[in-house]
C-alpha cells in the first residue's frame, strides 16, 4: 500500500525555494547590473588598448611606473585610492587630477596616451563624470 | 538525501540560466577608447549593433579631429588659420560649423568666440607653454577677436568644393570649444543608425547618454566638484541628454601665487573671473549647443546665465558651481538632480 503524498511544504522546501531565489538573484545582479559591478578595479589603457587591470582590494599602497610615448609617469596606489605622484608630461593634467577613488572616475595623460579609470560597484558609483 | 539532491540541482539550474556569462544580444556590450581632440574619449555601447556603432563612432571623432583640429598642420581649420587672409576650401562641414559658432557668438553677446585663439596661444593654453602674457599683448591680439572678422560661403553641393572661407589677417580660430559637443551630435547619430538601445558616450567633459542603463535606471553622470577632484558636486539621472561641464579648474597653471586657468572671456582676452567654478549645459538636443553655452555661460556667470535660461531661445537646463559654495540647478534637472551629502556645498533650484 502506497504512503499518502505530502502537500503540505516543509521548512526543507521553505529553504530550496529561498536558495533558488537567492542564487536567481546573485547571478543575475552579476549579469545585469549594469557597468561598474563588481570590486573596484583600476584599468590603464595606452593609446586607447587596454593594458593591465588592477583590483584595488588589499592591495599594498605602492607606486608603479607608467612608460609611455616617451613620458614617464609616477602612479600612487592604495587599496582605496589611486593618483598621479608626478609626471615629466608638459602639462601636469594628469597631476592635477588629484586622487580618484570612485568607480567612473579616470585620470588622463594627454601627451602620454594614458589613461587610468576606475570601474566597480561602489555604493555611490557613477557612470560617467563630467569635467 | 533526495533534498540535498534537488537543493544540487536548483543551484546549478540557477547558475545555467541566469549566471556563466551568458547575455542576451540586445545586452552584448562593447567598449572603445581612443584619444582625439586633445582628450581621452569613450564610447560604450550595449546592443547586437554596439561593436558597429562604436568603432564607427571612434573612426568618425578621428576624422572630425582630422579635420578641425587647430595643432594639426594639416586639418582645413589649420590651413584657414594659415591662410593669411586668403579664401580656402574647408567644406561644408567646417562652414556650418563656423555659421553655428557665430549664431552662438550673437547669441551669447561674445561670451563663445572662435576668434578668441590667438589670445589662448598668448597664454599658453594651446601648446601647454604657459606665461601671463603683458596687458599690451592682450589688448592688440584682441583687435583681431570677434566674429566680423570671419566670412564663409556654402557652395553647390556638386562642385569640387563644397565651402570656402576666410579670415581677416593675423585673425585665427579655434573650434576646440565646440568640436567636441559637435563630435557628441556625430556619435548619436551612428548609435541611432545602428539602433543601440543604451549607451554612454565620454568625449573629456562631454557626454552623451544613449537611453537608458541595461537595467533600466537612467545613467549617473557626476559632476566634478571644482575644489576637489576627488569628489563629486552633484549627480544627474539622465537618459538621452546631451551634457557639457565647463570649468577653470580643468586646465590652469599658476605664477606667482596666481592661478590663471583656460576659459578666456573675449572681451577682456583675460581668464573669466564671474564667481562660477563649473557651468554644466544639459540638452536633449544638441551636444553642439551644450559645448558652446557651457564656455559662454561661465563667462557670462549666475545671473546672466540664469537670464539667458529664462529667456528660453534655447532648450536647455544647468547645473552652476558658485565660487562662494553653492550649486545651482534649473528647475527642469529637479527631478534629476541629486545632491552630495558631505560635499560641503549648499543647493539651490533656479526657478
Amino acid at each position: 500500500m502506497k504512503s499518502p503524498i505530502k502537500t503540505k511544504p516543509t521548512v526543507w522546501d521553505g529553504l530550496v525555494a529561498l536558495l533558488v531565489v537567492f542564487t536567481a538573484i546573485a547571478c543575475a545582479a552579476m549579469v545585469w547590473g549594469g557597468s561598474g559591478s563588481g570590486a573596484l578595479t583600476a584599468v590603464l589603457f595606452v593609446d586607447g588598448k587596454e593594458t593591465e587591470q588592477i583590483p584595488l582590494a588589499n592591495l599594498r599602497s605602492q607606486e608603479r611606473s607608467i612608460l609611455a610615448n616617451g613620458y614617464t609617469l609616477h602612479l600612487s596606489l592604495t587599496a582605496e585610492a589611486l593618483w598621479m605622484e608626478s609626471a615629466n608630461c608638459p602639462t601636469q593634467d594628469c597631476v592635477h587630477s588629484g586622487k580618484i577613488s570612485r568607480s567612473g572616475q579616470s585620470i588622463v595623460c594627454l601627451p602620454a596616451r594614458v589613461s587610468l579609470q576606475l570601474k566597480g560597484n561602489t555604493a555611490d558609483g557613477v557612470d560617467a563624470v563630467l569635467g | 538525501m533526495k533534498r540535498f539532491v534537488i537543493i544540487c540541482m536548483a543551484a546549478l539550474l540557477s547558475l545555467g540560466t541566469t549566471g556563466c556569462g551568458t547575455i542576451s544580444p540586445d545586452q552584448a556590450h562593447e567598449s572603445v577608447q581612443t584619444f582625439a581632440m586633445d582628450t581621452a574619449m569613450i564610447f560604450s555601447a550595449y546592443g547586437s549593433g554596439g561593436t558597429k556603432a562604436a568603432y564607427a563612432a571612434e573612426a568618425e571623432v578621428q576624422r572630425l579631429d582630422a579635420l578641425l583640429s587647430r595643432t594639426r598642420e594639416d586639418s582645413a581649420v589649420s590651413q584657414l588659420n594659415a591662410a593669411g587672409g586668403a579664401e580656402v576650401g574647408v567644406g561644408a562641414e567646417v562652414c556650418a560649423l563656423l555659421s553655428a559658432a557665430n549664431t552662438y557668438t550673437t547669441a551669447t553677446g561674445g561670451a563663445f568666440d572662435i576668434t578668441i585663439a590667438p589670445v589662448a596661444s598668448a597664454w599658453g593654453f594651446t601648446e601647454a607653454a604657459y606665461r601671463v602674457p603683458s596687458q599690451a599683448e592682450v589688448e592688440s591680439l584682441l583687435q583681431t577677436v570677434g566674429p566680423e572678422h570671419v566670412r564663409w560661403r556654402a557652395m553647390d553641393p556638386t562642385s569640387a568644393v563644397s565651402g570656402m572661407a576666410s579670415l581677416d589677417a593675423d585673425c585665427k580660430i579655434d573650434l576646440g570649444g565646440i568640436a567636441k559637443g559637435y563630435a557628441s551630435d556625430q556619435v548619436a547619430k551612428i548609435f541611432r543608425e545602428n539602433a543601440v538601445p543604451s549607451g554612454m558616450v565620454s568625449l573629456g567633459g562631454n557626454v552623451w547618454v544613449c537611453g537608458s542603463r541595461p537595467d533600466g535606471k537612467p545613467w549617473r553622470v557626476a559632476v566634478q566638484d571644482p575644489k576637489n577632484s576627488e569628489n563629486y558636486a552633484a549627480v544627474l539621472n539622465l537618459s538621452e541628454s546631451f551634457a557639457v561641464t565647463s570649468g577653470g579648474y580643468q586646465r590652469f597653471f599658476e605664477e606667482n601665487g596666481k592661478t590663471y586657468h583656460h576659459i578666456l572671456d573675449p572681451a577682456t582676452g583675460y581668464p573669466a573671473d564671474s564667481g562660477l567654478t563649473s557651468v554644466t549645459v544639459v540638452s536633449a538636443e544638441s551636444g553642439t549647443m551644450c559645448d558652446a553655452l557651457s564656455t559662454a555661460l561661465f563667462v557670462l556667470g549666475e545671473e546672466k546665465a540664469l537670464d539667458f535660461w529664462r529667456n528660453g531661445s534655447y532648450d536647455f537646463q544647468l547645473v552652476m558651481v558658485t565660487a562662494d559654495g553653492r550649486v545651482v540647478a534649473t528647475a527642469g534637472l529637479a527631478d534629476a538632480f541629486e545632491e552630495v551629502k558631505g560635499s560641503g556645498y549648499t543647493y539651490e533650484i533656479a526657478h
